[in-house]
């Protein structure tokens, strides 16, 4: 076992939106440029991109080599992640395991994911392609109606009416308000959230992800004294997959997720509090149940601690601060860094340590990572 | 003639479609007299939904038809469609139904084309099939999405439904064949063109030249050459385009009454073209008892009738929970406004 | 083409009914059928056929907007239970929103899933309806 540390040095990203008139690399480039001022030159062995829908969408395979010959990046070795919703944080872990191992002492990670190049109900196409094709899709059923179907397990189970359920939203956006990156930026009531359009009952507008585009950079590495600013070390990261939903034995456990926190919280005694935290709430109910999953609140408790909550997901989740699909995950990395260190816009806490959880569907894959701050 | 050829109905099976548009919803909509509804004796007709197509209804009555038979369906050796609505023009929706019904390769297969009498003409070939031994049981099957232009007299009953046969030996049928007969010319009272969506037709053109013309002949055929009479029938169930058709071509045959409205299905159905008779024979069969006589007259357009002669045996009375019944089927019902009408029938272009 | 034709053709069978599988080593029985158990991994798996006849643990009424499933909105999406024991996710037909509930009784039939028009194959498979009588 290599004693290779691992520190994440440098972050950008851009502000998650809809960009008519930037494309893919456009994007990129914007990220890249804004590290490379922040951090100057820094010669980097691999690069490793984060996206999803690049043959969906962008008619385009073999991306990273694209964007490297984009980029100047040319001869450096890339490598395209893949894992759903959770590419970002995959390719976070990607990129751990190269500087880990030896074989590179920089890796580049990027994410980029343009959703608003199609209209919605297009890209809603491409959104269910996170279940089993020859299971679901076919069908026409989407990752949106199993979660509904949990909203409504959940709400029968502990005795929720639909109001109880819609503090998460509410929280996530009063959050992102001082997010500078953040999509939506406004702040948002209960009775706005119940009465947003229907998607699939009992989930409504307000409760799930808005679309849109989004590019977001880590510089990781094998020495954090080659930048002046304070870096975070990756102590731990973990990957686990289920089974789907309908095989499960509780629908309202998250086995994946479980099995990801349970290792990254293995070796570290920590309490959650002093950490700082985000998970993958692609859905509000899926927020309650990471947490609970976590350990914060006990089973069926959580949206009674949303409101006091000062630690989760202060970027606005993916809620309120976006989910430009492949780029979350890179996204959640560069505001941990940023609030443990130069501030994500006002957002700066003197925590030692960060937890990043992305997921993808209904937990059909998860990935975590653990980060501590390297002058604690 | 008398030739006992020992094939019967082992097993039948239904399907109506659960939702009912009124007549004179319709009708006022494109500006029909009430009085013409009344007088044609229609209330309501049933529609198929956005997702069911002649195929899918065909596949349900099959279905009902093979678990009410009890047979093993690997002895299934012929599947008839009998269809005006297919959905491929060329692509049998026979072989689609045979493997969602796990039928065996080893068959006799296709799609067959007569207007309304199609799935008539399977049962036929298939007592030939049967009575030679070339096939044990041949699978037949009517079923259709009426089509009709908007705005036409026909659009007031074209319906959605579909009817089953499982035709074998008579030992274990439910009723027998005594006798059938065919009378067929080229009469164009009704054609669809390749291509076209609806069909056109000759108003009063199909009455007396096709509908009353082949069914009589078709009938009086089949009395004649199996020395029947109107009376020795306790049924006859006719191909109904309408409520008044059939009443008036019974009694003209001298038919009461009385036996023809137990199998008069359209009034609260409509005229569901292929499966028309059969879902008429089907109720008629659930309300049978052993030893009563049928007489079936299906009709195309183009033209021709069939006509069968049926003698039900102690076996149905067993069969007739065994699946879901028309009458459950009539009972089972949900009104729709023309709009939805519209869309499930797919009457607007969409891009 | 968009509508791949082998894609569908080979497991139309599984597409046609409702086909589980049974564990031969560990005795689970899941949907939809797997060579490999999803439970405890034995390869030693059996298909077995299902009556399609199950009843409605919770459902959805979805009015989400997906790209050629446009005709039917709002959908009704329900986790159903067959009586064989296994789960599903499966779509509700014929019944109004007003009529569903949990511990209906629904049946799988044929339906048409998709196609590709005007021109293009027609993929037919299973969806739930009320069971009738």
């Amino acid at each position: 076992m290599s004693s290779n540390n691992v520190y994440v040095i440098a972050s950008s990203m851009v502000r998650v939106s809809r960009y008519f008139s930037k494309s893919y690399k456009d994007l990129v480039i914007d990220v890249v440029n804004e590290l490379s001022s922040s951090v100057g030159s820094i010669d980097i062995d691999y690069l490793i991109v984060s996206n999803v829908f690049s043959d969906s969408i962008l008619e385009q395979l073999d991306i990273s080599t694209i964007l490297a010959q984009e980029l100047g990046l040319t001869p450096k070795p890339t490598l395209r992640v893949e894992t759903g919703e959770s590419s970002g944080l995959t390719a976070i872990t990607q990129g751990y395991s190269l500087i880990k191992s030896g074989i590179a002492d920089t890796v580049l990670v990027v994410g980029v994911e343009k959703c608003s190049e199609f209209p919605t109900p297009t890209m809603n196409k491409h959104f269910i392609k996170f279940s089993d094709y020859e299971v679901e899709s076919i069908y026409g059923l989407s990752i949106v109606n199993e979660v509904a179907l949990l909203m409504k397990m959940y709400m029968r189970k502990y005795g929720y009416g639909r109001d109880d359920l819609s503090s998460w939203s509410v929280k996530m956006h009063s959050n992102a308000l001082k997010n500078p990156y953040a999509q939506l930026r406004f702040l948002i009531t209960k009775e706005q959230v119940v009465r947003s359009q229907v998607v699939s009952d009992p989930i409504r507008l307000l409760d799930m992800y808005p679309v849109g585009d989004g590019a977001s950079a880590i510089l990781l590495s094998n020495r954090g004294d080659i930048v002046d600013n304070e870096v975070l070390e990756i102590v731990e990261i973990a990957q686990a997959t289920s089974q789907p939903l309908n095989l499960r034995e509780d629908l309202l456990s998250l086995p994946a997720t479980r099995t990801v926190f349970n290792k990254l919280l293995s070796k570290s005694k920590l309490d959650l509090n002093d950490v700082i935290i985000e998970v993958h709430d692609s859905y509000s109910i899926l927020g309650y149940l990471i947490i609970e999953e976590l350990g914060l609140v006990e089973r069926g408790r959580a949206p009674s601690i949303i409101d006091d909550l000062d630690n989760v997901n202060l970027s606005g989740g993916l809620k309120a601060r976006g989910h430009p699909i492949g780029a979350t995950g890179v996204y959640q990395v560069a505001e941990v860094f940023k609030i443990m260190t130069t501030g994500l816009g006002g957002i700066r806490r003197d925590s030692c340590w960060g937890l990043i959880h992305n997921m993808s569907a209904v937990d059909n894959n998860s990935v975590g990572v653990l980060v501590r701050r390297c002058s604690c | 003639m008398s030739k006992d050829l020992s094939v019967g109905i082992v097993g039948w099976g239904a399907y109506i479609p659960r939702y009912r548009i009124k007549a004179l919803e319709i009708a006022s909509l494109w500006g029909f007299d009430p009085q013409l509804v009344k007088s044609l004796n229609i209330e309501e007709k049933a529609v198929a939904n956005v997702d069911e197509d002649a195929t899918t209804m065909g596949w349900y009555a099959a279905r009902s038809a093979i678990t009410r038979a009890g047979i093993d369906v690997n002895e299934i050796g012929a599947i008839f469609v009998g269809t005006e609505s297919k959905p491929y023009a060329v692509k049998p929706s026979a072989t689609i139904i045979a493997d969602a019904l796990n039928l065996p390769n080893k068959k006799l297969a296709s799609d067959l084309e007569f207007a309304c009498r199609a799935a008539g003409e399977a049962i036929r070939i298939s007592l030939g099939l049967v009575s030679s031994g070339m096939v044990k049981y041949s699978l037949v099957v009517g079923s259709d999405t009426a089509q009709a232009n908007p705005g036409d007299v026909l659009e007031l009953t074209a319906a959605s439904g579909a009817a089953a046969y499982v035709i074998g030996p008579k030992e274990g049928s439910v009723a027998y064949f005594e006798g059938s007969y065919t009378y067929i010319s080229d009469t164009p009272d009704f054609w669809r063109r390749d291509g076209s969506p609806y069909p056109l037709h000759g108003e009063i053109f199909t009455d007396e030249p096709a509908y009353f013309t082949h069914i009589v002949n078709a009938v009086k055929g089949l009395m004649r050459e199996y020395s029947l009479k109107p009376e020795d029938f306790d049924y006859v169930v006719f191909h109904q385009p309408n409520g008044r058709f059939p009443l008036k071509v019974g009694l003209e045959l001298g038919f009461t009454e009385a036996k023809i409205l137990p199998g008069l299905l359209n009034p609260w159905v409509g005229n569901t073209y292929n499966a028309a008779a059969l879902l008429g024979l089907a109720k008629v069969l659930e309300e049978s008892r052993p030893g009563q006589r049928i007489l079936l007259a299906t009709f195309g357009s183009g033209a021709g009738s069939d006509a069968f002669s049926l003698v039900i045996t102690d076996e149905v009375k067993s069969r007739v929970d065994k699946a879901v019944k028309v009458t459950d089927m009539l009972m089972n019902k949900v009104y729709i406004d023309y709009g939805r009408y519209v869309k499930f029938r797919k009457l607007l272009v969409r891009v | 083409m968009r509508l791949s034709i082998p894609r569908f053709w080979r497991k139309r069978f599984d597409y046609y009914s409702v086909r589980i599988s049974e564990c031969l080593d560990c005795g689970r029985r899941f949907y939809p059928r797997r060579s490999i158990c999803p439970y405890c991994r034995s390869r030693n798996v059996r298909v077995i056929p299902s009556k399609g006849i199950g009843e409605v643990l919770t459902y959805t009424i979805s009015y989400y907007r997906l790209e050629g499933y446009e005709e039917v909105i709002p959908k009704i999406i329900a986790l159903i239970k067959l009586v064989e024991g296994p789960v599903l996710i499966g779509e509700l037909v014929d019944v109004d929103i007003s009529e569903v509930r949990e511990g209906l009784k629904v049946e799988a039939v044929l339906r048409r899933l998709k196609s590709e028009d005007p021109a293009g194959l027609i993929y037919y498979g299973i969806k739930f309806r009320p069971t009738v009588g």
